[in-house]
C-alpha cells in the first residue's frame, strides 16, 4: 500500500528531478555555470546528508569534509595507482569514511559526548587529517591530479554537463533516503534523541546505537560523493580537508532548518549559488564576503526563525491547508 | 513472595559523602498503586532513578518479575518493561503530540502507520484533548505535558509504571482529573504504579500502600490510614512535638 504522504513526496521528487535536469539546458551548457550548478548540486548532497546527524540526530557535527575527503581521496588514489574505476571506488570510499566514523562516534557516544563538545571534537578531527594527510608517507604538500583520461569509466569529462547528472542522481538517491528515514522508526527516534535523550532512553531507545546508525549513514553519503567533489575541484590534496567548508556545510543545514529536507535543500542551493556569484563578481576586491553573508545570515536565522528557511516552507504548507478548508 | 513485580532489596546510592539511598528495601505487588512519599531530599528520585537505570546502586538489587535487572541501561530496562514519567516533564519540544506518544509505541512495533494509529487510541484513552493532538509539543499547556508525558510512557506497554511527582504544579481540579486518568489505567491496562508524591490529598487518595521515606531510610510501610497516623511520619514532615 502506498501512503498518501509518501505519494505527495514521490510527485514533488519528480518535478524537481526534471526541473533540475533542464537546468544545463537553461544555462545554455555555458561550461562554467554549468560548473558552478554542479557545485550548488554537490553542496546539496552534502546539507541534505548533514541533515541526518545534524538535523534529525541533533549532533552539531562540524566534520561533515573529513568524511567527504576520506571518501574521496580513497576513490581517486584507487584510480590512479590501481586503475579502479570510481563506480568501485566510490563505494571503497563510503565504506572508508563509514569506517572512520565508527572509529569516531563510538567512543564519542560512548562516553556520552555531546552538544558543543561534539561540535568541538568533529570540528579537530577536520584540522587532525588535515595534517596527518600533510604528511609525507601520505599525500605530502603537493597537490594530487586525478588521471588526464575521460569517460564513464574515470567518470571525468570533458564537458561538466555529464558529472552535472551524475551528482543529481546521488542528489536524488540521498533525498530518497532522508525521506525514508524520516518516516521510519529510525527518524522518529532520532528525532526523540535530539529533543530530550534522557527521555528517549527511558522510552526505551538505545541512543547509542541510533546515533552511531545516523553519524554512519551520513559520513557513508558523504564518502560516496567524495570522489565526485574531488572531480569538480579538479585536484586533492591536504587542502581538501578544509575547515571553513566543513563549517559551511553545517552552517548551511542550520539556516535551511534542522530536520527539514527541504530546507536543507534550498538552502544549500540558495547560499552556494549566491557565494559562487559573488566569488565571480566582486571576489577580487572582497574576497571572503559570503562568509560575512552567512555570519549575518546565521544572526538573523537565529533572531527571526529558529526553523530556518523550513519556517517558510510550513507558512506556505498552513496557508494552503487553510485556503482548502475554507473553500 | 510470588505477586512481587518489583523487589527491590538492600539498595545503596551514595553521591560524594551523601548517602542518597540507605539500604531500602520493599516490593511492589503486581496490580497495586503504591506511593512512595517522604519530604524534600528522601531520596525518592534518586531510589526511581536507580531502579529505572539511571543510576547503578552501590550495593543491592532490584528484581523485576524476578530477574535481576540492577545495572541495566535504562533502554534495556524499559524493554522489559517499566516505565517512568518525570518530575520536570521532558517534553519533545519541535514534535507533535501525536509524534512523541509515537515515539514509545514503537518499542513494539516497527510499523509507523500502525504505532501512529496506537498511539491516537492512547491518546484517546487518556482523554487527551483531541483538537491538541497535532500541535507541538512546545506549544501546549503543562497539564498537557503531564498528560503527554503519561501517554507516552504507556505506550511502550509496560508492566510497572513509576510516576516522579505527576501531581506538582497542577491546580486542584486538575489533580482529580489525573487521578481519574491513573486509576484508569492501572485497572484497564493492569498496569502497576509506584507514585512518588508529595501533595499528600493526592497520593492518600490513590494508593492502595505507602512506603515513607526519609534522609534516604525507609521509616514506614503501610495502608495510607496507617501512615497518616504513624508518629515516626508526622515527625518527619512536621519536626518533633513541643513537650
Amino acid at each position: 500500500m502506498v501512503s498518501a504522504e509518501f505519494k505527495k513526496h514521490f510527485t514533488i521528487l519528480a518535478i524537481l528531478t526534471i526541473a533540475l535536469a533542464l537546468v544545463p539546458f537553461i544555462l545554455g551548457f555555458n561550461q562554467y555555470y554549468i560548473l558552478l550548478a554542479a557545485t550548488s548540486l554537490i553542496f546539496a548532497v552534502f546539507v541534505v546528508a548533514w541533515n541526518i546527524i545534524g538535523g534529525y540526530a541533533g549532533q552539531l557535527d562540524l566534520a561533515p569534509i573529513a568524511y567527504v575527503g576520506i571518501g574521496g581521496i580513497v576513490a581517486a588514489q584507487l584510480l590512479k595507482y590501481y586503475g579502479i574505476t570510481p563506480w568501485i571506488g566510490m563505494f571503497i570510499g563510503a565504506g572508508a569514511s563509514m569506517l572512520l566514523a565508527a572509529a569516531i562516534g563510538y567512543p564519542t557516544f560512548r562516553f556520552g559526548i555531546k552538544e558543543v563538545w561534539y561540535a568541538l571534537l568533529t570540528a579537530s578531527l577536520v584540522v587532525i587529517l588535515n595534517n596527518i594527510a600533510h604528511l609525507p608517507q601520505f599525500l605530502g604538500s603537493l597537490d594530487h591530479y586525478l588521471p588526464a583520461k575521460t569517460g564513464w569509466y574515470y567518470l571525468i569529462f570533458t564537458d561538466y554537463q555529464n558529472l552535472y547528472y551524475v551528482i543529481l542522481a546521488v542528489l536524488i538517491a540521498t533525498i530518497v533516503i532522508n525521506l525514508k528515514i524520516s518516516n521510519s522508526k529510525t527518524g522518529y527516534y532520532l528525532r526523540a534523541i535530539r529533543e530530550d535523550e534522557l527521555a528517549a532512553e527511558a522510552l526505551g531507545i538505545d541512543v547509542r546505537k541510533y546515533k552511531l546508525k545516523a553519524l554512519m549513514t551520513y559520513a557513508g553519503i558523504m564518502g560516496f560523493t567524495g570522489y565526485l567533489y574531488i572531480v569538480l575541484q579538479g585536484t586533492y590534496s591536504y587542502h581538501t580537508f578544509d575547515s571553513p567548508t566543513s563549517l559551511t556545510i553545517a552552517i548551511m543545514g542550520i539556516i535551511g532548518g534542522l530536520g527539514s529536507v527541504a530546507g536543507a535543500f534550498t538552502s544549500a542551493i540558495f547560499l552556494k549559488t549566491v557565494e559562487e556569484y559573488l566569488r565571480s563578481t566582486i571576489g577580487a576586491t572582497i574576497p571572503g564576503l559570503y562568509l560575512l553573508i552567512y555570519g549575518i545570515l546565521l544572526i538573523v536565522v537565529g533572531i527571526f526563525k529558529p526553523e530556518g528557511i523550513a519556517a517558510l516552507f510550513n507558512w506556505a504548507k498552513k496557508k494552503i491547508g487553510f485556503d482548502r478548508r475554507g473553500g | 513472595m510470588s505477586d512481587a513485580i518489583l523487589q527491590v532489596r538492600n539498595v545503596v546510592k551514595r553521591f560524594g559523602g551523601i548517602i542518597a539511598v540507605n539500604n531500602i528495601s520493599f516490593d511492589v505487588r503486581e496490580g497495586e498503586i503504591l506511593g512512595l512519599i517522604g519530604p524534600n531530599g528522601a531520596g525518592k528520585t534518586t531510589l526511581f532513578n536507580c531502579i529505572t537505570g539511571i543510576y547503578t546502586p552501590e550495593e543491592g538489587k532490584v528484581y523485576f518479575m524476578g530477574e535481576d535487572i540492577t545495572g541495566l541501561p535504562p533502554h534495556k530496562i524499559a524493554l522489559k518493561g517499566i516505565a517512568r514519567t518525570w518530575q520536570k516533564t521532558r517534553p519533545f519540544k519541535k514534535m507533535t503530540v501525536l509524534e512523541a506518544v509515537t515515539v514509545g509505541v514503537l518499542l513494539r512495533t516497527s510499523n509507523v502507520d500502525k504505532a501512529m494509529r496506537e498511539a491516537e487510541e492512547i491518546l484517546k484513552f487518556i482523554g487527551f484533548p483531541e483538537e491538541k493532538i497535532n500541535a507541538l509539543g512546545k506549544d501546549i499547556t503543562l497539564m498537557d505535558h503531564k498528560m503527554v508525558d503519561l501517554a507516552r510512557a504507556i505506550a511502550t506497554k509496560p508492566k510497572l509504571l513509576l510516576l516522579d511527582e505527576v501531581a506538582a504544579g497542577l491546580r486542584p481540579h486538575e489533580m482529580d482529573r489525573l487521578a481519574g486518568i491513573l486509576r484508569k489505567i492501572n485497572s484497564e491496562k493492569r498496569i502497576t504504579m509506584i507514585v512518588v508524591e508529595h501533595v499528600m490529598r493526592f497520593v492518600m487518595g490513590l494508593s492502595e500502600r505507602i512506603v515513607v521515606m526519609h534522609e534516604g531510610q525507609k521509616i514506614a510501610e503501610g495502608r495510607p490510614e496507617e501512615i497518616a497516623n504513624n508518629p515516626k511520619v508526622i515527625e518527619a514532615y512536621l519536626g518533633t512535638k513541643p513537650v
